[in-house]
């Protein structure tokens, strides 16, 4: 999950790695109660990159000035994002931009240290320039050094250089980031450095030991307490009809494209999770499975809904069991009192999205009482299809989605 | 095969609730579960698996252990990985999900000093049908044959496993390297091992978005592999994430030579393609492919 610039700069001055003063503005007329000395840059605060093209950072040097460019920053969307907050920040003259980052190659399973002399906005037309060094095993400053020397500095930069790299590197292992980043780092003519723009992203399963970094992304409006998107609807197309139940990421991709290969357009998907949590149990499935369930059904776009669970936790019957009790409760839910005539019942039903049920559970346990034979409890339901082929249960989710259309 | 029934198992994590699901499962597929590891439940047991508080204790009690897999938390199995190491086991397999990916840096730098292979994290494991379960396949959708998966997911893999069985193709392995950012044994690993295995007659990869692990495994089977591989990917129908837009991850793939687009379904099975490797586009064409490939000659001899 990503940090604004001031929270990533907010990390940076707290391990030493020099920032320009600073403060935010939450509210153009903030402006007035600044303490530090014009010329001033302000910046809108947006997690998309490429705000100072599109004029998410401005230059003034009073405060009438300051005012106005902060109001138009705060109306100004970055490709659709307003800023909350901007960062108003002392200018400063700088020689030479520099960029660096410390990443995690997914690949090769180890940090690696980015650095390139060619920094700035054009970073990316400059990407021949950048160096790397591979952090092989445990960190030690001479990482930093190679970086520098292989940017070809030289004299007093070489220290000055590496030293930031490795507050960087710090920073990283310590706050478990995925990404740390400054660019530019600009260098004055005397040589000195300051880190101008920063961008830090922390890792989403690291969240929860780095709970002073969660608080942050709260702060600034995200769920850093919740960053995983399991078990929460996803939604795809906005006209689309068709919902999509199943376990685990693999398969519910895997589903989502069966349904659009086959013409249908997916409103809505819900990952009930794998099986692979240390918390993973029969019980746990069953009420993820009920949950699932609610969750989907009180989303009315969804015309047609596909349940496709593939388990060894939980047998046929088992899940049928919970898609009955689920079908149960909806049709005796308590469907209120008409306003106008308090003695009659309103006429609207509780709305049920037509079903296609799709269950390949673990075999039927030898002590159940129906003895391994698969019962019917959902074949009495008018509005659920159960079905055993994934491609068949594909081609009715979508032909049904078909029908309501046209009807 | 690096993996045999005489395999000894223990378990880290066995009164973690996906413990205490599935080693009884695998105990009962006929998988030497020996021992369990549980902190506070030294001197208790399992259903019968005896459970010590350590690593070290628990050798000492039962004799040497090959494999150890592990359920305990997240922030817990660094730790847990490192005493198994240390106590002298070679193979470990991570089923947790959503391990820390400097955790696995560090864990995965000590492995490579002691080889030791670890699979996962975030995996169901391997199954080795009619012999033996070190994780948490579902078994009911396996039969014994010579199919051999390799994938980074779980469910997913049950569905095409299923697919072979309804098929009359039986599987001679599956694992699942795992769905983390960062894990252990790759694609071209197990693709080497498949190769070599006598049982292993062709190969099915199911792969997803994310990472480069396909196309990895995509350039090592043109390179390395005279065996049929059929692919499989998932998520050609799911918007980019946001992150994939940004600059450290446009470095990164920089780095290792490979486009911005990479990790997309797209990219994938292009790479397949490229290397003349069959794609399924749905689960259920994965046996058809199977036995298409099964009737050519073999490519080199």
């Amino acid at each position: 999950m990503d940090l604004l610039e001031y929270q990533a700069k907010e990390l940076f001055r707290e391990v030493g790695i020099p920032v320009p003063p600073s403060q935010r503005i939450e509210h153009p007329k903030d402006i007035k109660g600044l303490t530090i000395a014009y010329p001033i840059a302000l910046k809108s605060q947006v997690y998309i990159g490429g705000r100072g093209r599109m004029g998410g950072v401005r230059f003034v040097e009073n405060t009438i000035d300051a005012i106005a460019a902060a109001q138009s920053i705060f109306n100004l969307p970055i490709m659709g994002e307003y800023p909350k907050v901007l960062l108003a920040e002392a200018k400063y003259n700088v020689e030479r931009e520099f960029y660096f980052a410390v990443i995690l190659n997914r690949a090769i399973r180890r940090p690696v240290l980015l650095g390139s002399i060619k920094g700035g906005i054009d970073i990316q037309q400059h990407a021949e320039q950048i160096q790397h060094v591979v952090v092989e095993q445990e960190f030690s400053p001479y990482y930093a050094r190679r970086l520098a020397i292989k940017m070809g500095l030289e004299g007093s930069l070489i220290r000055s250089v590496s030293d930031i790299v490795e507050k960087m590197y710090r920073l990283f292992a310590s706050r478990d980031l995925d990404l740390v980043e400054i660019n530019p780092l600009g260098i004055s003519q005397t040589g000195e450095l300051i880190a101008l723009d920063g961008k830090v992203s922390v890792n989403d399963d690291a969240l929860k030991r780095q709970t002073d970094l969660a608080d942050l992304i709260v702060d600034s409006g995200g769920d850093g307490h919740n960053p995983q998107q399991t078990r929460c609807p996803v939604f795809l197309e906005p006209d689309g009809q068709i919902g999509i139940l199943c376990n685990g990421t693999g398969l519910t991709l895997a589903t989502v494209d069966l349904i659009c290969g086959a013409g249908g357009k997916p409103a809505v998907f819900l990952n009930l999770g794998s099986e692979t949590q240390t918390d993973s149990s029969a019980e746990s499935l069953k009420e993820q499975l009920t949950q699932g369930l609610e969750q989907l059904a009180q989303i009315k776009q969804v015309r047609v809904l596909l349940v496709n669970l593939v388990t060894g936790l939980l047998s046929y019957s088992e899940l049928e069991t919970v898609i009955a009790a689920f079908l149960n409760r909806r049709s005796r839910e308590p469907r209120g009192v008409s306003e106008i005539r308090p003695d009659t019942l309103i006429t609207h039903t509780i709305r049920i999205p037509q079903m296609v049920v799709r269950l390949m559970g673990c075999p039927e346990s030898e002590t159940d009482d129906n003895n391994g034979t698969k019962t019917d409890l959902l074949s009495g339901a008018a509005q659920v299809a159960v079905v055993t082929s994934l491609d068949e249960a594909v081609a009715q989710t979508v032909a049904l989605a078909k029908n309501n259309n046209h009807a | 095969m690096i993996i045999s029934p005489q395999n000894k198992v223990l378990i880290q994590g066995i009164f973690e609730p996906s413990g205490m699901t599935y080693a009884p499962l695998m105990r009962a597929y006929g998988t030497q579960v020996v021992a369990g590891v549980s902190i506070g439940w030294g001197d208790s047991n399992l259903k019968g698996i005896p459970t010590f508080n350590l690593v070290d204790e628990a050798i000492a009690a039962v004799g040497a252990i090959d494999t150890t897999i592990i359920f305990v938390p997240p922030y817990s199995v660094l730790d847990a990985a490192l005493e198994a190491i240390v106590a002298g086991i070679r193979q470990i397999i991570i089923v947790t999900e959503g391990v820390p990916p400097l955790d696995m840096v560090r864990l995965l730098r000590e492995a490579e000093a002691t080889e030791t292979m670890v699979v996962g994290p975030n995996s169901p494991g391997i199954i080795i049908p009619g012999e033996i379960l070190l994780g948490t396949h579902p078994a009911s959708f396996y039969t014994p044959g010579t199919v051999g998966i390799i994938s980074r997911n779980g469910t997913l893999t049950y569905e095409v496993a299923m697919q072979l069985s309804a098929a009359g193709l039986g599987q001679s392995i599956s694992v699942c390297i795992g769905s983390d950012a960062v894990i252990g044994s790759s694609f071209p690993q197990w693709l080497q091992i498949l190769e070599e295995d006598d049982r292993t007659e062709a190969i099915v990869l199911v792969g997803e978005i994310g990472g480069d692990s396909e196309e990895t495994a995509a350039h090592y089977i043109a390179e390395a592999i005279d065996k049929p591989v059929i692919a499989y990917i998932a998520g050609l129908n799911v918007p980019r994430g946001r992150r994939i837009g940004h600059a450290g991850a446009i470095i990164d793939s920089y780095i290792l030579e490979l486009g911005p687009d990479i990790g997309t379904a797209d990219s994938k099975i292009n790479a397949f393609r490229r290397a003349k490797i069959p794609v399924a586009d749905r689960p259920s064409q994965v046996p058809e492919l199977v036995k298409k490939k099964l009737r050519q000659p073999a490519r080199k001899t």
